[in-house]
């Protein structure tokens, strides 16, 4: 019986301390676990994009004798259509390259027996220009849904629209419509390779409700530099781009009826011809592909110094290719562009963040390809007639190293710039997502809380631990303790509402106040000295200093707000900010970066503090005592002996104060505009990290870029509070050890 | 004077000044969650003042403050009537009051909706109550409203009896789905019965819904007619009132009977009109299930890893790691927790389980969006190092003797733990509870991610089975501050509502963090002085 006791005792104990080993180990497994996990989410948006190659099939031999337009492919891959010249929409499996149909383009315009060419306008409308000179256009469509037994069908459609109508005579080398809701369409037609022809139709309704529609046409005057080689017209019909055989792109504002407007001529490659050009999602950019390979991008932009309007510039230097660039297509959803040079080698590009995303290479020189109206299929013909179908995997194109931390020259900026502003009201928009101003914005809120913090708690402590009366310690130390417990959500409340319009109406009592108070405190030291050494009054007060400074520092606070009033009134003409702005041209944001200063400081202050305190306090009293019995005053002891034995102790409590201030959240959240400028003002906000994440993140869909960008932003801030926290542990260790105790 | 300067006595009183400054500090904001706090439920006197132009405004005065530039004062007068001024406060120029008077027969009215309304009774139609013994005008008011109560327990008791049929109605849907899902044919007798059985309650609730229609209107047919300061008429339904005050002519324990019963109001009824008036009944219900549920993951864990640093780690490098991750779980950004929640927790963990129990209601998130569960764990992995590190200092005070007298007399380490040691450490433990207790309470922004919202439509608690219901959002005393202060669009009007949740919260922290303060105090001094 006692034998079995001690025995199942034994056991007990060593299951015991193996539970608890596991346990304790489990700490160390939660903080890698967490950036394990955080990082995980972020990582994806680094992982290169990924082209599955899923069919190469040759034409079928129906088709082996037609002459091909145009081709397309359906979000699946499942399925393919190529439009011939007499006017047949045939659509092909792409697992077995069968031809499944052959549809007939609906209404073709009377007399008119087949196509000149065929121009994508967007994601499934395609204007076909005919023999006779008119334009008509169609919709070829695919559709999929998903059956019962999970399988995706796919369906096409393919329909007239009758909006694209155009009606014109002559033979054209190409042709451009572009109809505009409710106002009309224009018609740029190439005649031959330097005679451009714009034809403008305008529907006007009177009064009446009667229709009347009036055409007008001219054609480009400008004498052009060289043979136009390639013609590029905007989704809304205002502005014409056209490429020449020496290299120059040329802009036309076609907008106006009637009126053409040279607005640009620009060498863009040197002297070699343009020999693609298309415009980038958007209608902003437009890139220019040429016969040495030179792939760029353009947009206009303000010159700088000049009041006229916007030139071209070069904005985007794409990658390259090997030889002549032969086509360019832009991605129906992102400001991504496919790319085919004279030797078949097809690039994916991103404009913005300059990214080669992908570069496949097929055996013979491509004369077509196509983007699923989601972009996520690619396919080319082959100049042999063999099709290439890939599924392209590109989640997050946009985001580069050099975007989240370089500066990027976005469409609508004169210049390369940080920017965040991750979401804006139109569809088009691309979100700009540069951390360096929120990395600005954390560092300049822990700067100015740190400017604040820093002096009073370190002092506050020295204070406390060294000469304070030891009763009074006992109860001032846990009073800071539980100021370090008030809830962070309630300073940042106090400091957006009551503090911020408080500064906002005294902004000069409260500078004021930081020169009144040290010279109320210079007399007050003044005075002091009056007080006998040793003398009764001078020993009851001796450890209890700062309760005589308390209503010392409230009386200088009340002296800055009367003088603040009486300054503003004298010297800045009674309003301050107005002056300000007026006199040095800044602007006053009344949560701005002294409030954070103030409220982040005030938040950090009890950690310094407390830290601080009992690093001081560890200093063993010895030394101490023996500083005082060789004859330092109590300051010198202090400041020559504690503080210099300390020093890692105190150092620590600051890089902890540092860590907490970096990744507050919710005191700059509130106390602050939350304005992501760069701007090293303190009149002004700023966005953290930290409450960037708490904005953004309820608004990010899962797995998208936004998503990840914020959790990378979590990444960076674990980092460097793991750096900061670590070295101050290790710190703090050392000190722990030197003096033995704890 | 050089001497002084030398022994660095003024270096002294610089210390000194810091300290203070900070003192000063605190006391402010304290001083400021108090006075605009506790001040918001005194039914302070409704003045009149008779205005330059004629015009007369009726109010309580706010606020006096002085103009810099003029030097002249003004006044901020609540005058309340949101639905006929357009707004609550008005700021009027001393200068420009010619009278000030406090007409004794001056209302303020507390209503469900609109705020606060301040004006004079002028008519009553309450024919049909029993307010006959009444004297005054007023007292027949009174008698009304309070006739009107009565009547009031019937409606609240369909109100319940619908909120339960609801529910009932609302888990046959999901056993329907969750039916229909795994095989429609095989459980076609189940199916219908459940499907009869939904159409009954769903009939009984419209059966229901219209006798509370009926109620309803039957009791907010008697109104009562009032009139603003300019002669205003504006009719009110008597359910519409909460309270009838006449600050003017009331006495101070009168006063001091309406504070209390809003008080009580705030401490246990539901929030109106988006959250800026009401009660924060949720959000303390909410707050305390959050930090419970967070306390029972993190107790335990805290006080096993600090055993196992204080007694089982022997010092070496596995040990400072150890530490060294406390440290940092103790320094990693909040926010960054609540990253991790929302991709592990909500996302990973919550997905999944989604994905096995409950495939039949998505893409409708149950586990996979933010609820109290994630909340409380995310909250628990933050707070874990406080308990730790209070619970291992507990254990590092309690003498030597102790353990090695356990161990001589044949105790084997586990039993020393348990019998002497933990029952030793349990003021420490408590310390290291009561103040992650402090600090969860007091967290905002990791919950913002992983599931509090500004109103949940159901408390985390109820009576249905399984009664914790886990995977429902929740509010939170300290987002109520953020959400009702920074994202309500009548700031000025929330301030007191935050201002009170600011006192309550701060009171419950304080309270807290003094608690384990003393009870750590207690600790140390028990051991200091009995060195064996």
């Amino acid at each position: 019986m006692k034998k079995n006791y001690t025995q199942a005792s034994r056991r007990r104990d060593r299951l015991a301390e193996l539970l608890i080993r596991i346990c304790g180990l489990f700490v160390i497994v939660a903080v890698v676990w967490i950036l394990v996990m955080i990082t995980r989410v972020a990582l994806p948006l680094f992982y290169s994009p990924k082209a599955t190659s899923i069919a190469s099939i040759s034409l079928p031999v129906e088709l082996k004798q037609s002459r091909l337009l145009s081709i397309g492919i359906d979000e699946t891959q499942q399925e393919l259509f190529s439009l011939d010249g007499k006017g047949l929409v045939h659509f092909i499996d792409t697992r077995g390259g069968t031809l499944k149909e052959s549809v007939p383009v609906p209404d073709p315009p009377p007399g008119a027996r087949t196509v000149v060419s065929a121009e994508l306008v967007s994601k499934s409308l395609y204007n076909l220009l005919w023999d006779t000179g008119v334009v008509s256009s169609v919709k070829i469509a695919f559709s999929s849904t998903r059956s019962e037994s999970g399988n995706t069908i796919v369906s096409h459609e393919v329909s007239a629209d009758p909006e694209g109508f155009f009606p014109g005579s002559g033979a054209f080398k190409r042709s451009f419509v572009r109809t505009i809701e409710g106002k009309g369409a224009v018609r740029v037609d190439q005649l031959e390779s330097d005679r451009i022809r714009v034809t403008w139709r305008s529907k006007e309704t009177d009064l009446f409700g009667n229709e009347k529609a009036t055409t007008s046409s001219s054609e480009i005057q400008d004498p052009l530099p060289a043979a136009i080689t390639a013609v590029v017209l905007d989704h809304a019909g205002h502005y014409l781009y056209a490429g020449t055989r020496n290299g120059q792109l040329m802009r036309w504002d076609i907008s106006e009826p009637g009126e053409i407007r040279l607005l640009d001529s620009t060498a863009v490659t040197g002297n070699s011809p343009v020999t693609a050009l298309n415009l980038v999602l958007g209608d902003i950019s437009v890139a220019v592909g040429d016969g040495k390979g030179g792939y760029t991008a353009w947009f206009p932009v303000t010159a700088a110094g000049s009041g006229e309007g916007k030139q071209l510039v070069r904005t985007h230097v794409l990658r390259p290719h090997t030889g002549t660039v032969s086509a360019i297509l832009p991605s129906p959803r992102d400001k991504s562009l496919v790319s085919v040079n004279d030797q078949g080698v097809i690039h994916i590009d991103h404009v913005t963040s300059e990214r080669n995303l992908l570069t496949l290479k097929g055996a013979k020189p491509v004369a077509m390809l196509a983007l699923s109206a989601q972009g996520n299929s690619l396919c080319s013909l082959d100049t042999a007639g063999n099709f290439a179908v890939w599924r392209l995997e590109i989640p997050h194109p946009e985001v580069s190293l050099g975007t989240l931390f370089g500066k990027v020259w976005y469409e609508g900026y004169d210049r390369p710039e940080y920017v965040w502003q991750s979401s804006a009201a139109n569809d088009d928009f691309e979100p700009k997502m540069s951390l360096v101003p929120l990395i600005f914005g954390t560092l300049k809120a822990t700067a100015f809380a740190m400017l604040f913090a820093v002096p009073l708690a370190l002092l506050g402590a020295l204070y406390t631990s060294q000469f304070m009366a030891p009763r009074l310690k006992s109860r001032i130390k846990p009073a800071v303790e539980i100021m370090a417990a008030i809830p962070s959500v309630v300073v940042g409340f106090l400091a957006g509402l009551w503090l911020a319009p408080l500064i906002d109406k005294v902004v000069l009592a409260f500078f004021l106040s930081f020169i009144i108070i040290p010279v109320m405190l210079l007399v007050t030291i003044f005075f002091w000295r009056l007080i006998k050494t040793a003398s009764p009054l001078e020993r009851r007060l001796r450890g209890k200093e700062f309760i005589v400074l308390i209503p010392i520092v409230l009386v200088g606070t009340w002296l800055a707000y009367l003088l603040g009033g009486i300054v503003e009134v004298q010297v800045f003409g009674g309003d301050f900010k107005q002056w300000l702005y007026s006199v040095l041209g800044i602007r006053y944001d009344q949560r701005n970066s002294m409030i954070i200063a103030v409220a982040l400081g005030f938040a950090v202050i009890p950690l310094i503090f407390t830290i601080a305190e009992d690093a001081l306090s560890n200093v063993p009293r010895n030394l101490t005592a023996a500083s005082l019995a060789l004859g330092a005053s109590r300051w010198q002891t202090a400041w020559r002996v504690v503080l210099p034995s300390a020093l890692p102790g105190v150092f620590s409590a600051v890089m902890i104060g540092f860590g907490r201030a970096v990744g507050e959240t919710m005191i700059v959240l509130m106390a602050t505009g939350n304005t992501p400028i760069m701007s090293g003002s303190i009149f002004n906000g700023l966005r953290s990290l930290s409450a960037n994440i708490a904005v953004e993140i309820p608004e990010a869909s899962l797995n998208g870029s936004l998503y990840r960008v914020l959790f990378l932003s979590a990444v960076l801030l674990f980092i460097f509070t793991f750096i900061i926290n670590t070295v101050a542990e290790a710190l703090r260790q050392r000190f722990r050890r030197k003096y033995g105790r704890y | 004077m050089k001497q002084y300067w030398k022994t660095g006595e003024p270096l002294v009183m610089l210390t000194g000044a810091a300290l203070a400054v900070i003192l000063v500090m605190t006391l402010t904001l304290v001083g400021v969650v108090l006075t605009n706090g506790l001040g918001y439920f005194w039914p302070s006197h409704l003045v009149r003042l008779e205005l330059k132009d004629g015009s007369t405004a009726l109010g309580q005065i706010m606020k006096r403050e002085k103009n810099p530039l003029t030097g002249e004062h003004r006044l901020q007068l609540k005058v309340s009537n949101r639905d006929l001024y357009g707004q609550d406060f008005r700021w009027i120029d001393e200068k420009d009051v010619t009278g000030r008077s406090l007409p004794k027969d001056a209302l303020l009215l507390e209503r469900r909706e609109h705020g606060n309304f301040a004006g004079f009774l002028s008519g009553l139609s309450v024919d049909g109550l029993k307010v006959d013994q009444a004297t005054s005008p007023l007292e027949k008011l009174k008698l009304a409203r309070a006739a009107i109560e009565e009547r009031q327990p019937h409606l609240d008791n369909i109100r319940k009896k619908m909120m339960t049929l609801n529910q009932q109605a609302e888990s046959m849907r999901l056993k329907l789905l969750k039916l229909e899902y795994r095989n429609r044919e095989q459980h076609a007798a189940e199916i219908a019965r459940l499907t009869a059985t939904r159409e009954q309650v769903l009939a009984e609730f419209n059966v229901l819904n219209g006798q509370a229609t009926t109620a309803q209107a039957e009791i907010g047919g008697f109104t009562a007619q009032f009139k603003d300061v300019s002669g205003g008429a504006k009719d009110i339904p008597l359910v519409d009132i909460m309270r009838i005050l006449a600050p003017n002519d009331m006495s101070i324990p009168a006063k001091m009977l309406a504070y209390a019963s809003r008080v009580k109001e705030l401490l246990l009824d539901e929030p109106r009109e988006s959250n800026t008036e009401g009660g924060l009944f949720p959000a303390i219900f909410g707050t305390v299930m959050m930090v419970l549920v967070m306390s029972f993951f993190s107790l335990p864990f805290g006080v096993i890893a600090a055993i196992y640093l204080r007694e089982y780690a022997r010092d070496g490098l596995m040990t400072r790691m150890v530490r060294i991750a406390v440290n940092n779980l103790a320094g990693v950004p909040s926010i960054v927790y609540g990253v991790f929640g929302l991709g592990f927790f909500v996302y990973g963990i919550g997905g999944s389980i989604d994905a096995i129990f409950f495939p039949e209601r998505l893409p409708t998130p149950t586990f996979g969006t933010g609820g109290i569960l994630w909340s409380s764990l995310t909250l628990a992995l933050l707070t874990v190092p406080v308990v730790i590190v209070a619970t291992e200092e507990s254990l590092a005070s309690i003498p030597r003797g102790l353990r090695e007298g356990s161990l001589a007399l044949g105790a084997t380490k586990f039993q020393t733990l348990t019998r002497v040691l933990l029952p030793m450490a349990t003021p420490g433990i408590m310390t290291g509870l009561i103040l992650s207790m402090a600090r969860a309470v007091g967290e905002v922004a990791p919950l913002m991610v992983v599931g509090v919202v500004k109103l949940a439509p159901s408390l985390p608690f109820d009576t249905t089975f399984p009664f914790f219901h886990m995977d429902r959002k929740f509010m939170h005393l300290g987002f109520h501050i953020y959400d009702v202060g920074f994202q309500s669009p009548n700031v000025e009007a929330a301030k007191p509502m935050v201002y009170i949740t600011t006192l309550l919260l701060l009171g419950i922290v304080i309270v807290a963090s003094s608690m384990a303060i003393y009870f750590r105090t207690r600790m140390r001094k028990r051991y200091t002085s009995s060195h064996f």
